[in-house]
C-alpha cells in the first residue's frame, strides 16, 4: 500500500498532446476513478503510472519513490486491463500465478496465495480451466485476482468493465467496492462511465483534453462543477446550459430573465456573457414554487417529449416561441430538461410553467468556462454566495 | 426435375454424367480433387519409388535398362506401367554406411540444421519482435531492405565469403587499408552456419512479423507489468502464442539447411565428414572419378530423406497442431 503522486506528468506525441501537466496526489488506500470522454488522456495517464508509458516530462512517485523511469515490473503495481488480456496459453492458476512464478516464489507459498486471491473474488474450483472456458464475468474475476495475488502498492483499474453487459457489470462495480473495502490498497480506476466513477470512488478526476479538470469527492464535482466541461459530463442527464448576460439586476437569458444582483458575486459585471447551467432536476413545476426556498419566476414553456424512466420522468421544454433548433451545442438556450414525479399531470405538447431553484444554479465565465458561482441566492441572502449549496428538498 | 432426367437418358454415358453433375455440381468437385490429388501423389511419390528402385538393382545392371519389362496380358506383350528392380540387392542400405560414414555426413546436415534453427529464430524473434509490434521511423525502409537483400543471388555472396573465411585480410575495395580479418572458418560449421542464417533469416522474419503483429498489446502489456521485461514477454507470451508461425519458420529453415548443398560444399574444401560436408557431399561422395555408384547414391538418398519423413510427420500432427490448439484460445 502506497500513495501515489503525478507531479507535472506530460506526455506528448509527435503532434498530440495526450496529457498536459497532470498533477495528481493520491493518498493511500484511496480509490480514485480517472473519468473523462474517449481520447480524454485518461488511459495515457494510467499507462504512465503503470510504467508503459514514459513521460515526456514530469515525475511519478508510488509511495514516496521516483518511480518515472523504473519499468512497469519494478513499480509494486498491478494493473487490470479493459480487454481482460488472460494469457491464453496458461490456465487459470497459471494466468493468477504468474507473477509470482517470475518472482521465484517458493511452491507452497504461491499455492496459499492463489488459493487466497481465488477465495476472495469466488473463482475456487476452476484453477485448472482455460481462459476460453470462461465466461467473460469469470475472466474478468480471473484478471482482479492475478492483480491482487501479488499484493501490489497500488491497483491499476483501465475500464475493467467496459466489456460486461450491464447487468454484470452493476454485479462487479459492487464486487470492486466490497474488495477495495476489505484489501484497503489504493485503487487507480479509469473510466466513461461517470455513473461508474460516482457510485464507486472516493475523489473523482475529471480529465479532459489531456488536462485534470477537477478532482474531488464525487458529490462535490456533482454540486460544485469546477468548470463547463465538468458540470455538462457529471451527470446523467447531463446539466441544461443556457446563454445569460448579466444586467443591472438580473440575468438575461434569450427567453427567460433571473434576477440577480451582480454585486453580490466577485469578478462579474454588468455587461458580463455568463452560462447559466442548472441540473433537470433542479427544475420545478411552478405550483411546487411554495416548496422552494428561492425559487425563480416562473418560465413560460411547452412541454415537447416526456421521457418515463419508472421512478422519474425526464420532460423535454421548448422555451420561447415553441420552435426548437435541435443544436448539439453545450447551451441550447430554447431548451430545458427537466425531472419531473412519475405521478405528475404533465402531458406532451401543452403549455406550463417551471421554476429553477436559485440555490442550485450555477454561473460560468463565458470565456474560461470557469464556474463564477453555485446558487443565485438574492440580495438577502447574499452572505451564502459561492458556499456549499444546501441539501435539496424534494 | 425427373422428366429433364428421363428425356436426356438417351445419350450416352457422358451426357448422362454431365446432366448429372449439373444438377449436383459436388460430383464435379468431388472429381475434380481426386484427378488433382492423384496427380500430386504420382509427382511426388513416384521420385521415391524410383529411388526405391534403383536402390534395390544392383549396380552392374543399373546401367543396362530394361526397368520397364514385357508383360503378357492375355496373349498381348505390354509394357509393364511401372519400373520394376533389377534384381534385389538390399545389402546397398548397409553398404553405403561402409563404403563412407555416412551417418556422419547426415549428422553433419542435422547439426547444421539444428543450430541454424536455433539462430534465425532467436534473432528473427527479436526482429519480428521490433518489425511487427514497435512503430519506429525508418521500419518500413528496413523491412523493404531485408526483402531487397532476401532477393540477391546466394552464389553472389560465395566468392567474398570464401575470401573471408579463408582467413584473408578484408580491405575496402580499391585501397589497402585493411578493415578486420576474420579466423579462417572453411571446414568448421562456423563458414555454414553464418550464411545459412542470413540466407534463411528474411522468411523467418516475414513469418515472424505478421504472427507477433497480430498478438493483443494488451497482452504484452499484462505480462510486463506483472513482471517481465519486454523480452521475458516475448519469449514467454508471444512466442507461445505464435506457436504455429514459430513452427512454420523452424520447420521451413530445417528443411532448407538440412538440403543445402551449394555453400557447404564449397565452404567444406574437400568433401569429408572431418571437414563437415554436409549430406548430399556424402552422397556424391559414391562418385569417383571413373566410377559411379548409382546404387548406393540412390541408397543414400533414401537414408537421408527418412529424418525429413519423420520430422514432417511429427511436424504435422504434434507441432502444428498441438500448439496450435493451446494458441488459438482467447
Amino acid at each position: 500500500m502506497a500513495n501515489l503522486k503525478l507531479e507535472h506528468v506530460t506526455k506528448r506525441y509527435e503532434d498530440v498532446t495526450a496529457v498536459d501537466d497532470m498533477n495528481l496526489d493520491i493518498d493511500d488506500g484511496e480509490f480514485i476513478c480517472l473519468v473523462g470522454p474517449s481520447g480524454c488522456g485518461k488511459s495515457t495517464t494510467m499507462e504512465t503510472i503503470a510504467g508503459l508509458t514514459i513521460p515526456t516530462e514530469g515525475k511519478v512517485f508510488i509511495g514516496e519513490r521516483d518511480v518515472t523511469k523504473l519499468p512497469p515490473k519494478d513499480r509494486g503495481i498491478a494493473m487490470v486491463f479493459q480487454n481482460i488480456a488472460l494469457f491464453p496459453h496458461m490456465d487459470v492458476y497459471d494466468n493468477i500465478s504468474f507473477g509470482l512464478r517470475l518472482r521465484d516464489y517458493p511452491k507452497d507459498e504461491i499455492d496459499k496465495r492463489v488459493e487466497r486471491a481465488a477465495d476472495i473474488v469466488q473463482l475456487e474450483g476452476m484453477l485448472d480451466r482455460m481462459p476460453d472456458e470462461m465466461s467473460g464475468g469469470q475472466r474478468q474475476r480471473v484478471a482482479i485476482a492475478r492483480a491482487i495475488v501479488r499484493q501490489p502498492d497500488v491497483f491499476l483499474m483501465d475500464e475493467p468493465l467496459a466489456n460486461l453487459d450491464a447487468k454484470l457489470r452493476v454485479h462487479m462495480r459492487t464486487e470492486l467496492q466490497r474488495l477495495h473495502k476489505e484489501l484497503e490498497t489504493t485503487i487507480i480506476y479509469v473510466t466513461h462511465d461517470q455513473a461508474e466513477a460516482m457510485t464507486m470512488s472516493d475523489r473523482i478526476a475529471v480529465i479532459d483534453s489531456g488536462e485534470l479538470q477537477q478532482i474531488d469527492p464525487p458529490l462535490v464535482c456533482y454540486n460544485e462543477p469546477a468548470n463547463l466541461f465538468v458540470a455538462g459530463f457529471i451527470g446523467s442527464p447531463s446539466m441544461n446550459f443556457v446563454n445569460g448576460s448579466v444586467g443591472q439586476t438580473e440575468i438575461d437569458t434569450p427567453n427567460f430573465t433571473i434576477e440577480f444582483d451582480p454585486t453580490t458575486l466577485e469578478g462579474i459585471g454588468a455587461g458580463d456573457d455568463v452560462t447559466v447551467g442548472v441540473r433537470p432536476e433542479d427544475v420545478y413545476p411552478a405550483d411546487e414554487a411554495g416548496d422552494l426556498a428561492f425559487p425563480t419566476a416562473p418560465i413560460r414553456a411547452q412541454s415537447d417529449v416526456l421521457e418515463p424512466m419508472g421512478d422519474e420522468i425526464f420532460a423535454y421544454l421548448l422555451l420561447g416561441d415553441g420552435e426548437t433548433s435541435m443544436s448539439q451545442e453545450a447551451a441550447t438556450d430554447d431548451q430545458l430538461l427537466m425531472s419531473i414525479e412519475p405521478d405528475s399531470e404533465m402531458q406532451e405538447d401543452e403549455q406550463v410553467e417551471v421554476v429553477l431553484d436559485r440555490r442550485k444554479i450555477h454561473l460560468f465565465d463565458n470565456t474560461t468556462g470557469d464556474a463564477l458561482t453555485h446558487g443565485l441566492l438574492d440580495a438577502t441572502g447574499g452572505d451564502e454566495t459561492g458556499g456549499t449549496p444546501a441539501e435539496t428538498d424534494d | 426435375m425427373a422428366t429433364v432426367d428421363q428425356s436426356d437418358d438417351s445419350g450416352g454415358p457422358l451426357n448422362r454424367w454431365v446432366q448429372r453433375s449439373i444438377q449436383d455440381p459436388e460430383r464435379v468437385y468431388r472429381a475434380l480433387f481426386y484427378t488433382a490429388m492423384v496427380f500430386f501423389m504420382v509427382t511426388t511419390l513416384f521420385p521415391f519409388y524410383w529411388l526405391l528402385v534403383l536402390a534395390l538393382t544392383p549396380s552392374s545392371a543399373i546401367t543396362g535398362g530394361g526397368f520397364i519389362p514385357d508383360i503378357s496380358l492375355f496373349g498381348a506383350n505390354v509394357p509393364f506401367p511401372l519400373p520394376v528392380p533389377q534384381g534385389f540387392r538390399p545389402e546397398g542400405f548397409i553398404e553405403v554406411f561402409q563404403e563412407i560414414p555416412f551417418h556422419l555426413y547426415m549428422l553433419n546436415s542435422f547439426a547444421l540444421a539444428v543450430t541454424t534453427t536455433i539462430i534465425v529464430l532467436v534473432v528473427a524473434s527479436l526482429a519480428g519482435y521490433v518489425f511487427g509490434r514497435l512503430e519506429f521511423p525508418g521500419r518500413a525502409v528496413l523491412m523493404l531492405a531485408i526483402l531487397a537483400i532476401s532477393y540477391f543471388p546466394p552464389a553472389g555472396f560465395v566468392v567474398p565469403l570464401y575470401d573471408i573465411f579463408a582467413g584473408n585480410a578484408v580491405t575496402i575495395p580499391f585501397t589497402d587499408v585493411a578493415l578486420f580479418k576474420s579466423i579462417e572458418l572453411l571446414n568448421t560449421p562456423g563458414s555454414m552456419i553464418l550464411p545459412f542464417s542470413a540466407l534463411f533469416m528474411p522468411l523467418s522474419i516475414f513469418i515472424l512479423t505478421t504472427f507477433y503483429g497480430q498478438i493483443p498489446d494488451g497482452l504484452e502489456d499484462a505480462a510486463r507489468v506483472e513482471g517481465t521485461t519486454r523480452l521475458g514477454a516475448l519469449f514467454r507470451v508471444i512466442m507461445p502464442l505464435s506457436a504455429p508461425g514459430v513452427a512454420t519458420a523452424a520447420v521451413l529453415t530445417f528443411i532448407s539447411v538440412y538440403n543445402e548443398y551449394f555453400f557447404s560444399s564449397i565452404m567444406a574444401t574437400s568433401p569429408q565428414a572431418s571437414n563437415w560436408s554436409p549430406l548430399v557431399g556424402g552422397i556424391l561422395s559414391y562418385q569417383t572419378q571413373y566410377t559411379t555408384n548409382f546404387q548406393l547414391m540412390a541408397a543414400a538418398s533414401i537414408v537421408g530423406v527418412l529424418p525429413m519423413l519423420i520430422l514432417v510427420i511429427v511436424a504435422q500432427e504434434r507441432i502444428v497442431s498441438g500448439l496450435t490448439s493451446g494458441a488459438l484460445k482467447e
